[in-house]
């Protein structure tokens, strides 16, 4: 059962951060390869904060957020001065300078001696205090955070703001010509997106307690991408179903047997078949709605 | 002073290297116009086949290159029929090819993770010293001697080929234009698949050439990949020429920086540099 | 009264120049074609025209007022101007409806993400699929409609805008007749509407029907200009087009 629980958490953060990848790439059609570097500043502002001053988790979250939004910014700033190829590229290239951070800037993160000890999320209001004591209540607060990240996204996704993204998808030029511009929409989009990475980390710090760079490089991202894909582009429920098939994914590995030493690059080996065989085969995804 | 030689022949090696892998990666985005993100792997590919020919089987020593050489080449060749092909037959947006290029990196590295262990190995079978030779005042190793050798030679005969020969000029129609060779009609399928073949065969000579110059392990595929890429940028993406020149302007960068960067930022450095120079100079030094 | 004017408008694409040293006028309320052999510039022209490429040299007039030497796409509108492709640029894997509606939304982006979708754009967008009968059609992917209704949908989608300015990119090229009628009809609409519209086109009947006037293109240069029976005698005109 507790393990059952365990499975449920990271589909939970798995779940928010399919879901904000999707926004980015599926509804709007950028190729971005950084979203584990927002994932592991949500992580570690919220590790930093709590492990060296105190700071109660969900403040923490606030902060993570007011980082992640910035740097995506900037990043996202950056990279809309590129398209496709470059793109891509580019993103690549930042989620290893981000990474790079996380490992060497020792000052700040320990780099990979990681940081250990994160407390778990409370809150109080005068004499009233609630701590998260055990892993069902971190699954109900972290399918709490699921459940707001996928309200605001479907807000999105169903809004004028929404459509101009897919149109924007569709044919960049073609919409700029009827007044948008692009530009400011896929900015907000990247931060937005980014800003929800950043829950999903924060989450993630408080749950493992134990957080090193690591969990941060480049093959997360390509992870999350495999989720949004598999789950299918432009379709929210799709990655949920994307996250919950690649979570579940090493457990059914396991019970086939695995030995555990090749178990990571085995399941590395299975991500990377999955994204060619969905290109070669069902480019729609599970939930089938875009033809990439 | 006097490590100057040194730094300007350790350049040229670099040079030398980087110009090998840039080259395959020019010409296959050059036919297909689009970034190949398994080439790194490919030349990894290629060293771990001469690692298990040659150092485990203890086979001939130019058997075993040639054994490595024809592996990367076969993996190329392999990638482009079973997952580029269909692709671009499907007319199939960039993006995905560039997803699926994505998890055919991803999947190959970790396979030859699992085969060989993560662990860093050297190809040499005996660990007694090679040739060293002095040259105005630097040293050189006789395999460095012959990385720069290999990356003249090849790129000479390359830009020769190209130049001179029917299949060469046929590889230039493609690049300039694929519809149009098309319709003159080439088969430009088969010509990329030849592109693949040669492209991935110098990657994979790249692959064993640093192999034994400095060792392998798996994960080095994404740090290659990225020197090719960069020296791609920096020299004009499928620009021969130009990725010659710009293998040996980020060997000297890295060389001549290497003292007063720490090592371990070196790849962010990397790509924080492709990155400004893509911004600002996305063409490339050459003109086309 | 001239709307839109450009004073010795250039753009080179590698050394040549595909519009040279272009000078015309547009009058308001008109409906005026452009035409000349493949390659001379019509294109261009109308890319420059709505911020696709940029303006290497001279200056776009609008309104006899506002005087530009550099366009971006996503000004055009602000000006009074739309367009259309010669290749259907739709939203392929939107619908027929949103693909109108796309772009009757709020401009910025705060607005669009709070706006609520009420009547009237749902209105103004029912009113121009309707004229090219495409409302029954408006949930339906546009990646699935056919050739001659893709052309429909850019024009229904540019018409919607209420802009001044239409720039028409071969609007009538490939379509059976009684797509032509129906293309035809709105232009005329529009010019009753008092818009004006500039249209590329390479059917001669077409531009004898519609057109008020006529402008030539040659190798980028304004080769010859007047009424459309005029210019369609001239020697030079007849010449540039055998010679193609």
């Amino acid at each position: 059962m507790e393990y059952l629980i365990h499975l449920a958490i990271l589909f939970a953060i798995y779940g928010i951060l399919g879901l904000s990848l999707n926004l980015v790439v599926g509804y709007t059609g950028l190729l971005s390869v950084t979203h584990a570097a927002f994932y592991g500043i949500g992580a570690y502002a919220t590790a930093i904060l709590l492990t060296s001053l105190g700071v109660n988790f969900f403040v923490s979250v606030l902060a993570a957020i007011i980082v992640s939004a910035v740097i995506a910014f900037l990043i996202g700033l950056i990279l809309s001065k590129f398209d496709d190829d470059y793109y891509a590229l580019a993103s690549f290239g930042f989620n290893i300078i981000i990474f790079s951070v996380f490992l060497n800037w020792r000052e700040l993160t320990r780099g990979p001696l990681g940081i250990p000890g994160i407390g778990k999320p409370s809150f109080g209001i005068s004499n009233f205090q609630f701590l998260i004591s055990n892993n069902l209540e971190f699954l109900i607060l972290a399918l709490l955070f699921l459940g707001l990240i996928y309200f605001i996204s479907r807000f999105i996704v169903k809004s004028s703001f929404g459509r101009i993204l897919k149109a924007i998808r569709e044919d960049e030029k073609a919409i700029q010509i009827f007044g948008y511009h692009t530009l400011y929409y896929k900015l907000a989009i990247f931060v937005i997106s980014a800003a929800m990475a950043s829950v999903a980390g924060s989450l993630f710090a408080s749950y493992i307690t134990f957080i090193d760079p690591s969990s941060f490089w480049l093959m997360e991202s390509i992870f999350i991408l495999a989720i949004v894909i598999l789950g299918g582009l432009s379709n929210l429920k799709g990655s949920l179903l994307g996250a919950l098939f690649l979570i579940l994914l090493p457990e059914a590995l396991r019970f086939v047997g695995m030995p555990n030493d090749i178990a990571a690059q085995m399941r590395q080996v299975i991500y990377g078949a999955i994204l060619i065989l969905l290109m070669l085969y069902r480019p729609q995804g599970l939930a089938g709605e875009y033809k990439l | 002073m006097d490590i100057l030689p040194q730094l300007v022949l350790n350049s040229i090696i670099a040079g030398a290297i980087y110009a090998m892998v840039a080259l395959g990666f020019n010409l296959i985005y050059g036919a297909t116009k689009f970034f190949n993100l398994t080439h790194g792997v490919i030349a990894v590919i290629g060293a771990y086949a001469f690692l298990f020919f040659g150092k485990t089987l203890g086979l001939n020593l130019f058997l075993s290159v040639f054994i490595g050489v024809a592996t990367a080449a076969i993996a190329g060749y392999g990638l482009d029929k079973l997952i580029y092909l269909p692709l671009r037959k499907r007319k199939a947006s960039n993006m995905a090819l560039l997803i699926a290029s994505l998890g055919a990196f991803t999947a190959l590295q970790a396979v030859i993770a699992i085969l060989f262990t993560s662990q860093f190995q050297t190809l040499w079978r005996n660990y007694s010293t090679q040739k060293i030779y002095e040259i105005y005042g630097g040293v050189i190793t006789q395999t460095q001697l012959i990385i720069l050798i290999s990356g003249i030679l090849i790129t000479a005969a390359l830009v020769l080929s190209l130049k001179y020969t029917l299949f060469g000029k046929m590889v230039r129609a493609v690049s300039d234009d694929e519809e149009a060779a098309k319709i003159i009609g080439i088969n430009t399928n088969k010509i990329i698949s030849r592109v693949f073949i040669i492209g991935s065969a110098i990657a994979g000579l790249a692959g064993i050439l640093i192999g034994f110059d400095t060792g392998i392990e798996p994960t080095m595929g994404m740090s290659l990949l990225l020197k090719g890429v960069i020296v791609s940028v920096i020299g004009g993406v499928g620009n021969i020429y130009g990725g010659f020149l710009g293998a040996f302007l980020l060997g000297f960068a890295e060389n001549f920086g290497i003292w007063k960067i720490s090592g371990e930022w070196k790849d962010a450095i990397a790509f924080a540099l492709l990155i400004i120079f893509l911004l600002f100079r996305p063409r490339g030094i050459m003109k086309k | 009264m001239k709307i839109l004017q450009t004073k010795n408008l250039t753009k080179r694409f590698d050394g040549v120049k595909a519009v040279d040293g272009f000078s015309i006028d547009i009058e308001k309320g008109k409906i005026t074609g452009i035409i000349g052999p493949n390659g001379s510039g019509k294109t261009t022209l109308v890319n420059l025209l709505s911020g696709m490429v940029g303006i290497d040299g001279g200056i776009v007039i609008v309104d006899d007022a506002l005087k530009l030497s550099n366009i971006k796409p996503y000004d055009i509108l602000s000006y009074g101007i739309t367009r259309t492709f010669q290749e259907a640029r739709l939203f392929n894997q939107m619908t027929v409806l949103d693909n109108v509606l796309a772009v009757l939304t709020e401009r910025n982006v705060f607005g669009a993400l709070f706006e609520k979708h009420n009547d009237y754009h749902l209105g103004k967008a029912k009113e121009a699929l309707e004229k090219v009968s495409l409302w029954e059609k408006r949930n339906e992917l546009a990646a699935n409609l056919s050739y001659g209704q893709r052309k429909l949908l850019e024009i229904a989608r540019a018409i919607s805008t209420q802009a001044e300015i239409y720039l028409l990119d071969e609007p009538f090229a490939g379509l059976f007749p009684e797509i032509i009628k129906t293309v035809s009809v709105i232009i005329k609409n529009l010019k009753q509407e008092g818009k004006t519209v500039i249209l590329i086109e390479h059917n001669m009947e077409i531009i004898r029907e519609l057109c008020d006037y006529a402008i030539v293109m040659d190798s980028g240069k304004l080769l010859a200009e007047g009424k459309p029976e005029e210019v369609l005698r001239k020697k030079e005109v007849v010449e540039a087009y055998l010679g193609e």
